[in-house]
């Protein structure tokens, strides 16, 4: 291959992926209950959760190895839900990379265009292309398991997208890999898929690589796609509590709305009392949420109020300290900027958190 | 033949001493390997030595010479059989495979009622008690078999299942198949379940995912039960002669070392050719296997997970499964029919049914049935200590040579017991006891040939259980102040159990049918095992029926054994969890 | 050694006593090639004769037996040898294993048959005597519809191809009286004419004497050459067998003798003498049992049918049997045999069937040339790489016995018969297709 970089060889036109009212039980375990989303052409999507969410559920559902007690699955139109694993044209980079130590590189990758009966000529073609592509045409005599980490998890995306496949899977694709190889390769797969233009759907537990590679995240908990949307919609308006907590740190302080006199308040548990502005809409049993770099330890602007509290820890962080300061019965993190010169407040000593009421999330669930 | 030689040279011990002492060895592992030496010495390479020793002396002058060797090479007699041998031994490799294969794809891969109790009745094969097994197999297969019978009888035509060597391989290939299964599906069970969903992800299926897939990646465990099918054929003397099938090695060599008045050397120059064939068999695999344990190299991934069948693919499954154990349990199933027969000759069915056989057995067969569990008790206790040993010494320390007691003691399964038992005679009658018996007298000589026999089996099984457990569990356990002793004691013994025990049931269970070298050796009839009264019984027409009787009490109580060690195993392995 | 011998005694601890051997009365113990429906009634009624004796029973084949005791010699824990074959006693006799005893018995004749009871220097001693004949199975017989046989010769003919069985007679005593006394009945080329007609029309050559019966009984093969208890006690166990003597045969005794060196001496001589009296002489009589007494006047207990050789004529009486002449070629007859046909088995069967089928030919269409190519064919199956005085030179006979003179070895003798033979039942198998297509 004298071409540095043939992306012809393999792209793909994108297709979208279909999800609609997915169920899945193992007996009385409802694994997955009625999973609806859909997945744009070209798009960069993951599936974020903690485990036990559902997420690789889901993902081998699409991949054909579970098959939905109810609902369909569309890839680009086309209803794949009763289709064997074979016969659906997805690709899975497998969180094992389960490459099959018998066979080299090489053979590694050329197996699905082999199984396809694919021309001998253009099995070399596409696989020097594949191995090209992943920086490892060098490697291909060698044996999996003389490769690194990183090596072997390049080859499982290599043979996974040497069949040009509609969609492609990835189960937890970097944790196998070191925290540096991690960025790396995160880095490296976000750039493949932006060349092939390949409609990727990218399985973690980790908010960090969802959010950074990711065009937009369903974010699962308990067998349910709590949001979808962008890593940023989804930081910036959070649909639940679950939502908010999994991205990012946020600060959940119960209380009860109360009403003087037209006006609403909300008592936080444990006697401080905030204003809550007229337009905004409080559900039944909503929580004050917000995140730590939404309030301050200096008096703010306008609209902000103040909370008095203790700070019961503190920790340098280089460009921010973060203390955490009792309020009421309920402890909040807060990061300010650090600035040079800067002393930390003592534990123990009394602060007024400063915090803007327009950032605020009244987040019932 | 120099293979043998060099083995035979490499276990005295003044030869290898110095070597032995050198290197990161501990003392104690020293001495465990020279008691292993002097063991293996006293009980199996000096009889065998004071026996074929003779295939390399000149008649008349008693001088060293090769010449025996190439007469070997030059009759065609042995030229033959050496080939019908090889011939027969590759061909029971592929019928049992075909046996095998589909047994343990089917119970390792899916969800499938009863696939414990298939995997207990294709391990029921291997305890075929000697001569009525194949009198069995005979009256189902046999030219006037009920199968023969009844085709001729509605078609015209007869199979000829049981001629010539076609006979043998099927008889072989029913009887070893169980080597297969079992070490194919130990290895079916470890493959990463990724490896086939990868696989399955790029478009693969069906047949062609097992084959280029899922069997490359059992290999070593299909490797190891072949290896082991091919040996135990190409050793095997009893089926081609009760077949009488005699152009084959094995054959010849019994026949040559038991004729009267015939001391030639010949017998015995064919019982080192089998001794290195079993060997260089044995190495082969060994260096196919080198680097290919892929089963335990993947991390994560799911592990095991059985697929749910369709519907027709049920049928089918269940339809294979049925077929292959009435098959190969077709020698049992025979043998339970002739244990009530009345007359069973020339006819599909025996004439009538009785119960007699079993009244006639009943008194007698206690003492044998007392002296069968005893032997092989003591043989398999003995079998599994030695195992794990030198299972221990081959793969978890540097002592020099240390193959070579794997080699050695693998050596005993090409060893025929007929040679072994001569052997026995010849090294032990002028040993005597204070009281002047002769040490040969004595049971406990059946107990230590059984336990050489069969010490192969509990090897392989002991091995791969430790091939297993990473190191890296005993360097946590040394780490936090276990000393070698208390480490294996601590750590390696329990996490070997499983393995251990199946090594167990192997050696208890196929010595407790044994009879070649056991024959030879049986000085009184109380200290008899069951196999010998079998043969006493099946000399006489009268017999028959009763030789089958206890030949399927025989059946019956190993297999009992063999299901409650099963459910010790299962049981031990749901209590350490998902350790495989 | 000994340190082990005694960490094995005291491994075994208590079961040690049972091992002992006790002086006088004690045990005896038996090496003995007859099945347990021949032992069981002896050591009942030799137990009851004798309280306090009891009978240790060792089953092995003959072969086994004779190789045992020689392994053991050094350290003899036998009593007793007790089997069939003469040939067997004659190999223990000659290697000093035996011990001398006149049994104490009266009216037993010297001779049954042309064959003399007892050695004449009392190592061994006939205690019943059997005779060879052909056993065939009645349901295989009449669903193949094959006519029921009378003779030897009757199994050389075509009818029967495929249907025999018989023991090797290298694995088998009593086959190989039956060999050799046909071949002393015949003469040396008559006789191996003879065997090698039958042996064409053979199924199978066991490697087992009781192999053959048990292929008769359960109706693998047919007809089998056996020694006449076999199909006796078979019939007395309800298996659809029948037997004939035929009238070339021989009755040969069974024999019994005391082990040199016996340690217990005096029981063992007890049970020989038991054997041959009266008392011992009816058991034989048993239905499991069935041989032939040689005390003629324990016949007068027998039933009706019974077979008795000291009355009728034909048992036996036309042979006459030299036990020298046997004894200096056993093996080479053995051997030959095994390398031209045992082992030659295929190749001889393709030579008789051409045969058969060309002399059917024949038969329908008259042509001179043909027969005469048939009968070269005939001959070429028949032919010997060696002669009656080659097979006993010591030469030859010497290659076989291990013997501590250089010589020909016996691998390589056996490899020039086997090519001998092989190529002439290839060349007889031409010639008799070249006869078929003379008369197609």
């Amino acid at each position: 291959m004298n071409q540095p970089f043939p992306i012809s060889e393999l792209g793909a036109s994108a297709v979208d992926v279909d999800i609609r009212n997915i169920g899945l039980s193992y007996g009385t375990n409802h694994v997955l209950k009625g999973i609806t989303l859909h997945i744009r052409p070209g798009e960069f999507f993951a599936f974020l959760g903690p485990s036990g969410c559902g997420k690789t559920t889901l993902l081998r559902l699409i991949a054909g190895f579970n098959e939905a007690d109810g609902g369909e699955v569309l890839i680009g139109g086309q209803d794949v839900s009763h289709l064997p694993p074979w016969k659906r044209d997805v690709g899975m980079v497998f969180q094992s990379y389960a490459l099959w130590p018998h066979m080299t590189v090489r053979r590694n990758v050329s197996f699905g265009l082999e199984e396809r009966k694919v021309p001998r000529a253009e099995v070399d073609r596409r696989v020097a292309a594949a191995l090209e592509l992943v920086g490892l045409a060098h490697l291909a005599d060698r044996r999996p398991s003389q490769l690194s980490g990183g090596q072997q998890q390049r080859v499982a995306v290599a043979r996974t997208i040497a069949i040009e496949p509609k969609v492609l899977l990835l189960d937890e694709p970097l944790s196998n890999l070191d925290a540096k190889m991690r960025v790396q390769v995160r880095r490296e797969l976000r750039d493949l898929q932006q060349r092939l233009g390949l409609t990727t759907i990218f399985v973690t537990h980790d908010q960090e690589e969802a959010n950074t590679i990711c065009d937009r995240i369903a974010v699962m908990n308990d067998g349910v796609v709590q949001q979808v949307g962008t890593p940023m919609e989804l930081y910036e308006k959070p649909a639940n509590l679950f939502v908010a907590n999994f991205l990012g740190t946020a600060n959940i302080l119960p209380g009860r709305v109360v009403r003087e006199g037209g006006q609403r308040f909300f008592d936080i548990d444990g006697g401080v009392r905030v204003p809550i502005p007229a337009h905004v809409v409080v559900p039944e049993g909503a929580k004050l949420v917000f995140r730590p770099q939404h309030a301050s330890l200096t008096r703010g602007g306008a609209g902000d109020v103040l909370l008095p509290g203790t700070i019961v820890h503190s920790e340098f962080l280089g460009s921010t300290l973060r203390y955490v300061v009792r309020i009421g019965a309920a402890e909040v993190s807060i990061d300010t900027p650090f600035h040079s010169g800067e002393t930390l407040h003592q534990t123990g000593s009394a602060v007024e958190v400063s915090l803007s009421l327009r950032s605020v999330l009244w987040l019932a669930i | 033949m120099a293979g043998a030689t060099t083995a035979g040279r490499a276990h005295v011990p003044s030869a290898s001493s110095r070597h032995f002492l050198r290197l990161s060895a501990t003392p104690g592992q020293i001495a465990l390997a020279l008691g292993i030496i002097v063991f293996l010495a006293l009980f199996l390479i000096v009889p065998v030595g004071t026996v074929i020793y003779v295939a390399f002396t000149e008649k008349g002058t008693g001088e060293f010479t090769l010449v025996n060797f190439l007469d070997f090479a030059r009759t065609d007699l042995f030229i033959r059989s050496f080939w019908n041998s090889v011939y027969v031994s590759a061909m029971s490799v592929v019928v049992a495979s075909v046996f095998a294969l589909p047994l343990a794809y089917i119970t390792t891969r899916f969800e499938f009622r009863g696939a414990m109790l298939i995997q207990t009745l294709g391990f029921l094969p291997l305890i075929m008690p000697p001569f009525v097994g194949a009198v069995a197999m005979l009256l189902l297969f046999g030219r006037n078999g009920t199968v023969n019978l009844l085709l001729d009888e509605w078609f015209g035509i007869k199979i000829p299942f049981m001629e010539g060597l076609n006979g043998v391989i099927f008889v072989q290939a029913v009887h070893y198949f169980p080597f297969i299964l079992i070490n194919l599906s130990a290895a079916l069970r470890n493959i990463d379940r990724s490896m086939e969903e990868a696989a399955q992800n790029l478009g693969s299926s069906g047949f062609r995912l097992f084959r280029r897939i899922v069997f490359p990646l059992a290999m070593p465990g299909y490797i190891a039960g072949a290896s082991l099918v091919f040996v135990k054929v190409f050793d095997d003397l009893a089926t081609p002669l009760l077949l009488n099938v005699k152009d084959m090695l094995a054959p010849q060599a019994y026949l040559r070392v038991t004729s009267i008045g015939i001391a030639d050397p010949m017998g015995y120059v064919i019982s080192v050719v089998l001794i290195c064939m079993s060997v260089l068999a044995m190495w082969i695999s060994a260096r196919a296997m080198r680097g290919k344990d892929y089963a335990t190299v993947q991390r994560g991934g799911g592990g095991l997970a059985k697929r749910r069948m369709r519907p027709w693919e049920s049928v089918l499954a269940y339809a294979a499964v049925l077929l292959i154990l009435l098959l190969v349990l077709a020698p049992h199933i025979g043998l339970l029919l002739l244990s009530f027969a009345t007359i069973w000759s020339f006819s599909p069915l025996p004439d009538a049914f009785t119960l007699a056989h079993y009244g006639r057995v009943f008194g007698e067969s206690f003492v044998y049935v007392k002296n069968t569990l005893l032997y092989a008790s003591i043989a398999g206790l003995i079998d599994v200590v030695l195992g794990t040993a030198i299972a221990y010494l081959v793969l978890r320390t540097k002592l020099i040579g240390r193959e070579w007691l794997d080699w050695a003691a693998t050596a005993a399964l090409a060893i025929p017991g007929v040679v072994l038992g001569i052997g026995y005679l010849r090294t032990f009658y002028g040993v005597q006891l204070p009281d002047g018996t002769p040490l040969a007298t004595l049971w406990i000589t059946i107990v230590l040939a059984l336990a050489i026999r069969r010490l192969p089996y509990a090897l392989r099984a002991c091995y791969a259980a430790l091939q297993q457990i990473s190191v890296s569990l005993e360097e946590a356990a040394e780490n936090l102040g276990a000393t070698k002793v208390r480490t294996v004691r601590r750590v390696v013994l329990p996490l070997m159990a499983g393995g251990i025990l199946a090594g167990f049931v192997t050696s208890f269970a196929t010595a407790a049918v044994e009879l070649s070298a056991t024959l030879m050796l049986v000085q009184s009839n109380a200290d008899a095992p069951l196999a010998y009264g079998l043969y006493v019984f099946m000399q006489s027409a009268a017999g028959r029926g009763p030789g089958a009787a206890l030949g399927v009490i025989a059946v019956l109580l190993v297999a009992v054994c063999t299901f409650a060690s099963h459910m010790i195993i299962e049981k031990s392995q749901k209590a350490k969890g998902a350790g495989r | 050694m000994l340190r082990h011998s005694v960490a094995a005694a005291v491994l075994i601890g208590t079961a040690l006593f049972t091992g002992t051997a006790i002086a006088q009365s004690g045990k005896v113990t038996i090496v003995t090639s007859f099945s347990k429906d021949v032992t069981d009634p002896f050591k009942q009624a030799f137990e009851k004769a004798h309280p306090g004796v009891t009978l240790d029973v060792q089953n092995r084949n003959t072969n086994a037996g004779v190789k045992f005791i020689e392994e053991t010699k050094a350290n003899n824990q036998v009593d007793i040898f007790w089997a069939s074959a003469p040939d067997a006693f004659e190999v223990l006799k000659g290697k000093s294993l035996l011990q001398k005893h006149k049994p104490k018995a009266e009216g037993i004749p010297d001779k049954i048959g042309s064959y003399p009871i007892n050695d004449p220097e009392n190592f061994y001693s006939g205690f019943a005597a059997s005779g060879y004949g052909i056993m065939w199975n009645d349901r295989y017989a009449k669903a193949n519809k094959l006519p029921e046989p009378k003779d030897w010769q009757d199994l050389a003919k075509p009818v029967y191809f495929d249907h025999v069985a018989m023991a090797a007679p290298s694995r088998s005593g009593t086959t190989h009286l039956t060999i050799e006394t046909i071949l002393q009945g015949e003469g040396w080329e008559q006789g191996w004419r003879t065997l090698k007609e039958m042996s064409g029309n053979f199924r199978q050559i066991t490697e087992r004497s009781f192999g053959v019966p048990e292929a008769v009984n359960s109706g693998q093969v047919g007809f089998g050459i056996v020694i006449d208890f076999f199909a006796f006690s078979a019939q007395a166990s309800g298996f659809p067998v029948k037997f004939v003597y035929p009238t070339v045969t021989t009755i040969v005794p069974a024999n019994v003798a005391v082990v040199a060196n016996a340690p217990n001496k005096a029981g063992a001589e007890a049970f020989v003498d038991y054997l041959v009296s009266p008392a011992g002489q009816e058991v034989l009589l048993e239905p499991s049992i069935r041989r032939l007494p040689v005390n003629p006047a324990v016949y007068a207990k027998a039933p009706a049918d019974y077979p008795n050789p000291f009355k009728d004529p034909s048992l036996g009486a036309r042979v006459k049997f030299d036990v020298n002449v046997s004894e200096k070629r056993t093996n080479v007859v053995d051997v030959l045999y095994d390398q031209t046909v045992t082992f030659q088995l295929d190749a001889l069967k393709a030579a008789t069937k051409a045969i058969h089928d060309a002399e059917a030919a024949i038969a329908t269409k008259d042509n001179a040339e043909a027969k005469a190519l048939v009968k070269e064919a005939r001959d070429l199956v028949a032919a010997m790489p060696v002669t009656e005085q080659q097979a006993s030179s010591p030469e030859i006979a010497g290659a076989f016995t291990g013997g501590k003179e250089k010589g020909a070895r016996q691998a390589e003798l056996e490899q020039q018969w086997a090519s001998f033979a092989k190529e002439r039942y290839q060349q007889a198998q031409s010639k008799a297709e070249q006869a078929l297509k003379l008369v197609r």
